[in-house]
């Protein structure tokens, strides 16, 4: 394995599909999000009566209410469907890597095999074999890493390209919301939560939601929006909690790998979940990357599509390749009283029209310290 | 021109007591193999029987590289990245919660649990233990995972990301596993493997020696396409670790072949990298490329290709 002698400055997003519970197709997630449109709803497919928690930002696909297996790679394959035709290369990704992003990737129909005696073999665990049977794609990669897993995917998918081993990826994202996961972060938030309310002083925590997100990245043009990087690394500090000095170190990271100055970027697409760890630790970090005069606007997409955890990072790539070509910022809904430690940031309560905003960053973290940033830029079409 | 190379390897397992023993025989195994007494110190309490393997055979090859001393690791912590593959890593803890809460409550789930619900738990856990910085990175990729794995922590070393990656391999056994095995009489591998992967002008520049280098690799619809890719235009390879079932190609049909999994068991996400110790391991003796290749032909099938180390590009 070698590399190619010279890499890219940047990389084309042609293409972008995403699935949400607020809204199907990448387009009309963009709408429903400067509408101020919530998939949030009490829970469809879990039985409410066993948790302490009752709502979710689920998917309502079910039929008659009754969970079946299967419901993430469906997702999945959906919002590549969709990028691919965005991108116009055709169904067929034969010679094309897939590589997706997943927190918890087919997880809730092991659940179901194990709780439910539902069918679900192993060859399904992962995603290759769906994409191989829809796309006929064979070069496909599942990376399970927690919360930032799709972005992570995207700074790897760049990195193939930047060695030369490829001229264009599929990258993706997707979870759905498991028993497991969902329980077990009831169990440990001091108080039921009933919505996503990122920054807000009387927020209570985080509830998770169903989502999948893919882009084509390749190497020129044209481009929806230009990729300028992508950072990668891990805090190597706690399992769950996130560290301050390993989220500005891959803020750092991103901007440097894309040459630009923090106040270059117009707006940022935190990973804001509405934990009172993450928000306020993600705060002071933009508080003290951001500490010039020239500051960006800040919005948080869960407040609208609940944490799509994996699936986030490259839902949120999705919508800033929105914000940069329609000028429009959707708001972080729910937002009232800001947080001491988010005060001072300029976040976005209204949709906002912002005609001139040309540079995004988008920010995931997740469980064990795993974070990544990317920088993305307005593009030509 | 930039070449990876591996530079350490370690295992954990009860029927392997040094990453030769992949190569040649299994040892008997012995009546108790406990990760956490081997490993010692702190944090372990709560962790999974999958991440306190891991942990182990990280160890264990990150120490044979060179990389760890007394007082922790020899490289800045930023130099180093993780990567792991695992497809039942975490199964117990997301069955066990949910059978819980389908049974009772909430309630009923153990708080504990909740980092081990996260499959990235493996990887996250070695990067905290020996305070890795470098990207980190979970693969469950099914039974070709271990060698996608492999190419993907090569694809950070040459994209520059980071010049060193510990990568590991690693399935536990416990009831969720057995209870959804494909095949419920078969064996099953209760282990970890692990390699160091680095630049070889890294590895070179610390004093470390190179042991062997990624060659090809492909991940086709077929096995044959998957070994034609990975060879390139090379010789044939002098071993080729691959299942029984798996007809061979044309291009390894005269191949001394080695099948891993019916000596050690199912061995499923850790399978890819319990290749590429053997095939370090062989390489220390023999001086033709071993190929590895594993996967399922519905899904996909991956090939990689070792070859001698430090030979001219």
């Amino acid at each position: 394995m070698t590399p190619a002698p010279h890499a890219a400055r940047r990389w084309s997003i042609a293409g972008i599909g995403a699935v949400a519970s607020n809204a199907s197709g990448a387009g009309r997630l963009f709408d429903a999000l400067c509408a101020g449109r919530s998939g949030l709803s009490p829970l469809r497919g879990f039985d409410a009566g066993r948790f302490r928690t009752r709502h979710a930002y689920e998917i309502d696909d079910r039929p008659a209410g009754v969970d079946v297996p299967g419901r993430a790679t469906q997702w999945l394959c959906d919002a590549v469907a969709e990028a691919v035709r965005d991108a116009g290369i055709g169904a067929d990704l034969s010679e094309i890597p897939v590589l997706v992003g997943t927190g918890l990737r087919e997880l809730r129909s092991i659940e179901l095999r194990w709780t439910d005696t539902a069918e679900f073999p192993s060859s399904r665990w992962h995603f290759g074999t769906a994409l191989r049977e829809r796309f006929g794609a064979a070069t496909t990669y599942t990376v399970c890493n927690a919360c930032s897993a799709s972005l992570y995917t995207l700074g790897m998918g760049a990195d193939l390209l930047a060695t030369g081993a490829e001229d264009t990826v599929v990258v993706a994202g997707v979870d759905s919301i498991t028993t497991s996961m969902f329980g077990l972060m009831d169990r440990v938030q001091v108080d039921p939560v009933d919505r996503v309310r990122p920054f807000d002083r009387d927020r209570r925590g985080v509830l998770m939601g169903d989502g999948a997100a893919a882009v084509v990245l390749r190497r020129g043009g044209p481009a929806t929006c230009w990729l300028r990087s992508v950072s990668l690394n891990c805090d190597a500090h706690s399992a769950t909690a996130p560290d301050l000095a390993g989220i500005m170190a891959a803020i750092e990271d991103a901007q440097a790998r894309a040459a630009i100055e923090p106040a270059d970027v117009d707006v940022v697409l935190t990973h804001g979940t509405g934990t009172a760890l993450n928000d306020d630790v993600e705060a002071i970090a933009l508080a003290k990357v951001f500490a010039g005069p020239t500051r960006p606007l800040v919005t948080a997409i869960k407040s609208m599509t609940g944490h799509t955890s994996g699936a986030s990072g490259l839902m949120s790539v999705v919508v800033a390749a929105q914000i940069l070509r329609a000028g429009r910022i959707p708001p972080i809904a729910g937002l009232t009283e800001p947080t001491d430690e988010a005060r001072d940031l300029r976040l976005v309560t209204d949709t906002t029209t912002c005609p001139d905003v040309a540079l995004a960053q988008v920010q995931a973290f997740g469980f064990g310290g795993v974070n990544a940033v990317a920088i993305v830029e307005k593009g030509d079409r | 021109m930039m070449h990876v190379a591996v530079v350490g390897t370690g295992v954990a397992a009860r029927v392997l007591t040094s990453p030769g023993d992949v190569l040649g025989q299994p040892v008997d195994p012995t009546a108790r193999f406990d990760p956490a007494t081997l490993l010692g110190g702190r944090g372990l309490r709560y962790k999974d029987r999958a991440t306190r393997l891991g942990l182990l055979a990280a160890n264990r090859a990150l120490a044979d590289a060179g990389l760890l001393d007394a007082t922790g690791t020899t490289v800045p912590a930023a130099s180093v990245g993780v990567v792991v593959s695992s497809n039942l890593g975490n199964l117990d803890t997301v069955c066990r919660t949910a059978g819980a809460i389908a049974t009772g409550s909430v309630t009923d789930a153990a708080p504990m649990d909740l980092p081990n619900a996260s499959s990235n738990v493996v990887a996250s856990s070695i990067a905290i233990r020996f305070g890795l910085r470098g990207p980190n990175v979970m693969v469950c990729n099914g039974p070709s995972s271990g060698l996608d794995a492999a190419f993907l922590a090569a694809s950070l070393i040459l994209a520059c990301r980071v010049p060193r990656v510990v990568l590991v391999g690693v399935e536990p056994v416990n009831d969720v596993v057995e209870h959804l095995a494909d095949d419920p009489a078969g064996d099953l591998f209760d282990g970890a493997a692990a390699a160091v992967l680095e630049s070889e002008t890294s590895a070179t520049a610390r004093g470390a020696v190179p042991l062997a280098r990624l060659g090809g690799y492909a991940r086709r619809t077929t096995t044959d396409a998957s070994v034609d890719r990975a060879l390139g235009a090379g010789p044939p390879p002098g071993l080729w670790f691959a299942g029984r079932a798996t007809a061979a190609p044309p291009a390894v049909a005269d191949v001394c072949r080695k099948d891993l999994e019916a000596e050690l068991g199912a061995a499923s996400g850790a399978l890819g990298v319990l290749q590429v110790v053997a095939g370090t391991c062989w390489l220390g003796a023999e001086a033709g490329p071993a190929l590895a290749t594993a996967g399922d032909p519905a899904d996909g099938v991956s090939s990689l290709l070792l070859t001698t180390a430090g030979a001219a590009a």
